[in-house]
């Protein structure tokens, strides 16, 4: 099969790296192999795949002992059902370029050929900052982008923004990146599922999947575990099986129309 | 004088503000200029002042030094690199140690003030130069300019210098054009002009000075600017020391007598003999080209500051020459010709233009 590259953008705290987790676990019970790339100086996004443990960042590596002196091995790490880990990591905050770090990163990976499998997930840091952040949406890595959000406005307007970027660059001739879908990982307000299916109607996308708000993520994550390892058999490992099974069923791939700020705010209030 | 940069000329007037601020901290004999950057910038900078240096007969060894930022610098932060620089340069004893950072260091965000500011036991002088910014040439000159000021101040010993050298009038010059090939002809002039009326320079700011020499900045009865495109350092120079300005050398030659009245009038000092012999000297030079008369010119000033045209111009009628289009092409310097010297040597161009 071709190789799938999907990113998950989003507002900061929405739950990128827990959809992402859980994502990429649920994809690799399908028999698919897979590659989790966290893009966040954070470095947590594949922490769950990993029992709990913080991997050593390509960009620590790279401080230490520059990057002539690094080989693949030390920074892919296998988790959970065999799911490789990777952490881009970088700076101390406030202090350098997170973004050019991410684009080091990228350089590096593709130097290794580490960019291989049946699946590639990139877990990309809250908003498209700078051209740093976008890396993965161009140079034809990430294809599909899935943006993360519930109906908190807020949430929304991170979405909007992204869309902005993804139209911004699928414009380019040779762009290959678009919109895939919108995931609602839900705050449980009421007619949220609503609202964020009408939001990604009017940005020319669909909500792929709605996750609901369910205390089981936590317990897992206190477990050091993604909600698929630590209990399969609960409706919440359910909504990402659906989801991992949507994704790789998608083939709706959209050029976003981004909402004026005015529009976004009229849209929730009606589904208020 | 700069002007604003526009986009028919941008390249011509607008410049880096870094290449503006070396062309005065590399004319600090003791000084070393640290260029916190990726090393093309020092590279290019090195080149482009040694060169120019030879071409102008005085060469100079731009004494600079890169912080030589990589990919990983840049992504983890560049002030470690700079810090290391820092004590590096210093093992060389050097006066005084200049900062100048590059694009790429105030696009990451460095803390070069920070890095500096850390005790060292030579003073270490941040100044800031990205020129992504929207600084010229000329703001990186006026920048490195006023952060040079600041080493002259505060010290007890120069106050008590500056009363004692403030009893006998002197002037400071102030920002001359170290990048130009007639600067030592247009400091010659204005020292002709001073010592007609008695006034010794105290120093130059900056050309080949020491950092020695710069606590005696307050010093000076009067600062005269190299042109009017100074005039913020000049603002600086009167908040801090009182000490009042002038905003342009003499311009062409009727620009010289006005010039002796100013600064005579400053430091309190009779010009009237001094002012007559300068009007005969103005004679004597039309009269020495008077052969140019009634011949029709017309101006090369293609890449001209345009204040040098009405100067260019007045002087033209002064010799009874006819400015058309079709005329004789006599060129007209860069910037407008420094007093009777100045005059005499754009006259001997155009002589040789006419006569051509």
């Amino acid at each position: 099969m071709v190789m799938k590259q999907i990113a998950l953008y989003g507002k900061g705290g929405i739950g990128k790296s827990t959809t992402s987790a859980n994502l990429s676990a649920a994809l690799s019970l399908q028999g698919l192999d897979i590659l989790q790339i966290g893009c966040d100086p954070k470095r947590d996004s594949t922490r769950m795949l990993m029992h709990g443990s913080f991997i050593p960042t390509v960009m620590d590596l790279v401080r230490e002992r520059g990057d002539a002196a690094i080989s693949l091995p030390e920074i892919v790490y296998s988790g959970f059902n065999g799911v490789r880990c990777v952490e881009a990591g970088g700076p101390e905050p406030g202090v350098g370029c997170a973004g050019r770090g991410i684009i080091a990163t990228f350089q590096l990976l593709e130097k290794f050929g580490a960019l291989t499998g049946d699946v590639i997930v990139y877990d990309v840091l809250g908003d498209v900052v700078c051209g740093g952040f976008a890396m993965p949406m161009r140079e034809g890595y990430a294809q599909e982008i899935y943006l993360v959000t519930s109906g908190e406005l807020m949430s929304l307007y991170a979405a909007n923004n992204i869309c902005k970027a993804i139209n911004r660059l699928s414009s380019r001739v040779k762009s290959k990146c678009r919109l895939a879908g919108v995931i609602c990982n839900a705050k449980n307000q009421p007619r949220e599922e609503e609202l964020v299916a009408e939001f990604a109607r009017r940005v020319n996308s669909s909500l792929v999947q709605f996750i609901p708000r369910d205390r089981v993520v936590q317990v897992a994550e206190l477990n050091r575990q993604t909600v698929i390892e630590f209990d399969p058999g609960s409706a919440q490992a359910e909504h990402y099986r659906v989801l991992a099974r949507r994704v790789m069923e998608n083939t709706r791939f959209t050029i976003p129309t981004p909402l004026e700020i005015d529009d976004l705010e009229a849209l929730a209030v009606e589904f208020m | 004088m700069t002007l604003k940069p526009s986009p028919s000329n941008s390249c011509r007037y607008g410049g880096c503000t870094l290449t503006g601020a070396l062309s005065v901290t590399t004319h600090v004999r003791d000084a070393v200029t640290v260029v916190h950057g990726s090393k093309g910038c020092t590279h290019h900078n090195f080149s482009l002042l040694h060169a120019t240096s030879l071409d102008n007969d005085v060469p100079v060894i731009p004494n600079l030094v890169s912080t030589g930022l990589s990919e990983t610098d840049i992504i983890f932060g560049g002030e470690q690199a700079l810090d290391r620089t820092l004590d590096s340069v210093l093992r060389d004893d050097p006066g005084v140690v200049f900062v100048l950072s590059t694009c790429v260091v105030d696009i990451i965000g460095d803390d070069v003030r920070m890095v500096c500011g850390k005790e060292r036991g030579v003073p270490v002088i941040p100044v800031p130069t990205a020129g992504f910014l929207g600084g010229t040439f000329q703001d990186g000159v006026n920048k490195a300019l006023i952060a040079l000021a600041g080493m002259a101040e505060g010290s007890t010993a120069n106050k008590a210098r500056t009363v004692d050298n403030k009893e006998r009038a002197s002037v400071n010059i102030i920002g001359e054009k170290n990048l130009e090939f007639e600067i030592n002809e247009n400091y010659a002039e204005v020292t002709r002009l001073l010592s007609s009326i008695g006034i010794p320079v105290n120093i130059r700011f900056v050309h080949d000075l020491s950092s020695a020499q710069i606590p005696s900045l307050g010093a000076a009865r009067v600062n005269i600017l190299r042109d009017p495109a100074l005039v913020p350092v000049g603002e600086y120079l009167k908040k801090r020391f009182k000490t009042p300005y002038i905003s342009s050398f003499p311009l062409g030659l009727s620009g010289t007598p006005a010039f002796i009245k100013t600064v005579a009038d400053v430091c309190g000092v009779d010009c009237r003999d001094a002012v007559a012999e300068e009007q005969v000297l103005q004679a004597e030079t039309l009269a020495a080209f008077a052969d140019l008369e009634g011949a029709t010119v017309s101006f090369e000033n293609a890449l001209v500051d345009p204040s040098a045209v009405p100067a260019a111009k007045k002087l033209a009628r002064a010799l009874d020459l006819h400015i058309k289009k079709n005329g004789r092409p006599v060129p007209v310097p860069t910037t407008p010709p420094i007093g009777v010297a100045g005059t005499r040597r754009m006259l001997h161009r155009w002589r040789r233009a006419i006569h051509a």
